[in-house]
C-alpha cells in the first residue's frame, strides 16, 4: 500500500515555489518507478527513457495543475507516463530536441537486444504491454495504479479526477478485458509452440 | 544493467537537464493563497522559498508578507488580453493575481509563468487546484496586467494591489541568521518542517548543501554522486533557531529497498 509521504509533501510545496533542489529530490524519489512503468507500457528501453524524461518535464511544466494524492505526485506521474507512452510522437513533441541531447551509455541498446540476455524478464514486459495496449489511456492508468503500483481505487480515482465508484467499475471492466487479452496471447503462444513442435 | 533500471548515464544527464530547466524558469517570487471572504480576498500567510518549507502555517523569519490594498478587479476574457487594474495605491509594491481557466489552453502570467489546462482540469469537481496564483512586482507607470493565451482560451483574472514586506531573518546568539530563503539570499539556518509537519526547525545551510552533493561542476561529478546516492540517504540535524539544540533529523535522499542505508552526515567524509 502506498502511504502519504510527509517529506514529499514538503518537497512538493518547495517545488511550487520553483525550488530546483526539491524538484530533483522528487525526480530521485520517483524516477525508477516511472521508468519501470514506462517500460511496461512501451517494452522498449529507449522509448521508456524518453517517456520518463517527458513525464518529469511535464511535471515541471504543469506543476500547478498536477494532482497530488495523499501528499504524492507519483500517481499523477504514472498517469502522465501512460498518456505519453500511448502517444509517443505527439506527447513528446515539445521535448524531442532536449531529449535528443541526453547521452546514453549504449546508444545501440534496445529492449530487443537486452531481451537476448534476459528473455524471461522481457517476455513478461512485452506481454504486459500488449495487454495494456488494448485499454484506453485512462483505463491503462487505472490498472497501473491499482494492480501494479498498489494504490487503492480511491487514490487512483483522485489521480484521474473521477469518482471512486466510477473508478471501481472501470477497473473491473479493464481487468476483465486484460484477462481476455492475456488469455488470447496465451492461446497464440500455445498455437505457436504446437506448430514448432509439429515441424 | 537490467532492463528494469534506467541507464545511469541517461539518468544523470536527465537530472542535469531538469536542474537547468528549473533554473531557466522565470522565478516565481512567492505564492499567495486566496480565500473569498465577504467580497474581499483575505490573504493567508504564504508559502515562501525555503528549501523545505512546507506550509503557510509556520511563518519563519525572512518570509514575505503581503497586505491586501484596495479592491479586487475581476475580468473574464478570451485570448490574449490586457486588463486595466486602476491606479495603484501609494503603498502598493506588487500585484497579486489569481487566474482561473474556463476552457482548455495555455495561459501565461506577465512574469512568464504559465498554466496549462486540459479537459480533465475543467471537469474535475471540485476544481483540482483552484486558481493559479502569482504575485508580480509593480512596474512604474504601468497599471495594466496582460495575460497571454493560446488561441481562443477563456480565463478569469482576479487582481489586487498588495503591499509586500519581507520580514528580516532572525539572528541567534552565535550570530547565525535563520529563516527562509528570499531575495536577499540564503540564511545560515534554513527553515524546515519534519515529522509529517509536526515539527518546525532549521537545518544548517552548509549541512544541507553537503548532504545534497554540493554543486557538481561536471556531468562526471553529478554521475558519481548519483551512483553513490542510489542506496544511500543522509540525515542532517534539525535545530532550534539557536543552531545548537537538536530537535530531530532531516533526511536528504530517496533511496529505498533492501540495500538502502540511511546514515548521518557526520559519519561520512565528503570533504565539505
Amino acid at each position: 500500500m502506498v502511504r502519504s509521504n510527509g517529506d514529499e509533501a514538503t518537497a512538493w510545496a518547495a517545488v511550487l515555489d520553483n525550488n530546483g533542489d526539491a524538484f530533483v529530490a522528487i525526480f530521485d524519489q520517483h524516477r525508477d518507478r516511472v521508468y519501470r512503468h514506462a517500460l511496461r507500457m512501451t517494452a522498449n528501453v529507449h522509448d521508456a527513457e524518453d517517456v520518463t524524461a517527458g513525464a518529469f518535464l511535464e511535471l515541471w511544466r504543469r506543476r500547478k495543475a498536477a494532482r497530488v494524492v495523499d501528499g504524492s505526485v507519483l500517481p499523477w506521474l504514472l498517469v502522465t507516463t501512460t498518456n505519453l507512452a500511448k502517444n509517443l510522437t505527439r506527447g513528446l513533441r515539445r521535448y524531442r530536441a532536449l531529449i535528443a541531447t541526453l547521452p546514453r551509455a549504449d546508444v545501440a541498446r534496445s529492449a530487443e537486444d537486452v531481451a537476448l540476455e534476459q528473455i524471461e524478464e522481457f517476455r513478461i514486459v512485452v506481454r504486459v504491454r500488449d495487454a495494456l495496449s488494448g485499454l484506453s489511456p485512462s483505463d491503462a492508468a487505472l490498472i497501473t495504479l491499482t494492480v501494479f503500483e498498489h494504490y487503492s481505487p480511491a487514490q487512483a480515482a483522485a489521480a484521474l479526477g473521477i469518482t471512486d465508484g466510477a473508478a471501481r467499475t472501470r477497473i473491473f471492466r479493464a481487468r476483465t478485458r486484460m484477462a481476455a487479452t492475456l488469455e488470447a496471447l496465451d492461446d497464440d503462444e500455445n498455437i505457436g509452440a504446437t506448430k514448432e513442435t509439429n515441424r | 544493467m537490467s532492463t528494469m533500471e534506467m541507464d545511469p548515464v541517461f539518468t544523470a544527464a536527465l537530472r542535469e537537464a531538469l536542474v537547468a530547466t528549473v533554473k531557466d524558469t522565470p522565478r516565481v517570487r512567492r505564492r499567495w493563497r486566496w480565500r473569498v471572504g465577504t467580497g474581499t480576498f483575505l490573504g493567508l500567510t504564504l508559502v515562501a522559498g525555503g528549501v523545505a518549507l512546507a506550509s503557510g502555517m509556520f511563518s519563519p523569519p525572512g518570509a514575505p508578507v503581503d497586505s491586501p490594498l484596495g479592491n479586487v478587479i475581476t475580468a473574464t476574457r478570451t485570448g490574449t488580453a490586457t486588463i486595466d487594474i486602476g491606479t495603484p495605491p501609494a503603498t502598493a509594491t506588487d500585484v497579486s493575481l489569481a487566474l482561473t481557466c474556463l476552457t482548455v489552453g495555455t495561459f501565461y502570467f506577465p512574469n512568464g509563468s504559465s498554466m496549462n489546462c486540459d479537459s480533465a482540469d475543467l471537469t474535475h469537481v471540485p476544481p483540482s487546484d483552484g486558481p493559479a496564483s502569482e504575485v508580480v512586482p509593480l512596474t512604474a507607470g504601468v497599471d495594466t496586467v496582460t495575460i497571454k493565451t493560446s488561441p481562443n482560451a477563456t480565463w478569469t483574472l482576479q487582481a489586487m494591489y498588495v503591499n509586500q514586506v519581507t520580514t528580516p531573518w532572525g539572528v541567534n546568539a552565535s550570530g547565525e541568521t535563520y529563516g527562509v530563503e528570499n531575495q536577499n539570499g540564503t540564511p545560515d539556518l534554513i527553515a524546515v518542517i519534519i515529522n509529517q509537519g509536526s515539527t518546525n526547525g532549521y537545518v544548517k545551510e552548509s549541512d544541507l548543501k553537503c548532504a545534497g552533493g554540493g554543486d557538481p561542476t561536471s556531468r562526471a561529478e553529478a554521475l558519481a554522486w548519483d551512483k553513490a546516492s542510489q542506496n544511500r540517504n543522509i540525515t542532517i540535524p534539525v535545530y532550534e533557531s539557536d543552531g545548537v539544540t537538536v530537535v530531530g533529523t532531516f533526511t536528504v535522499g530517496s533511496a529505498s529497498g533492501p540495500n538502502a542505508q540511511t546514515v548521518p552526515l557526520s559519519s561520512l567524509s565528503l570533504g565539505c
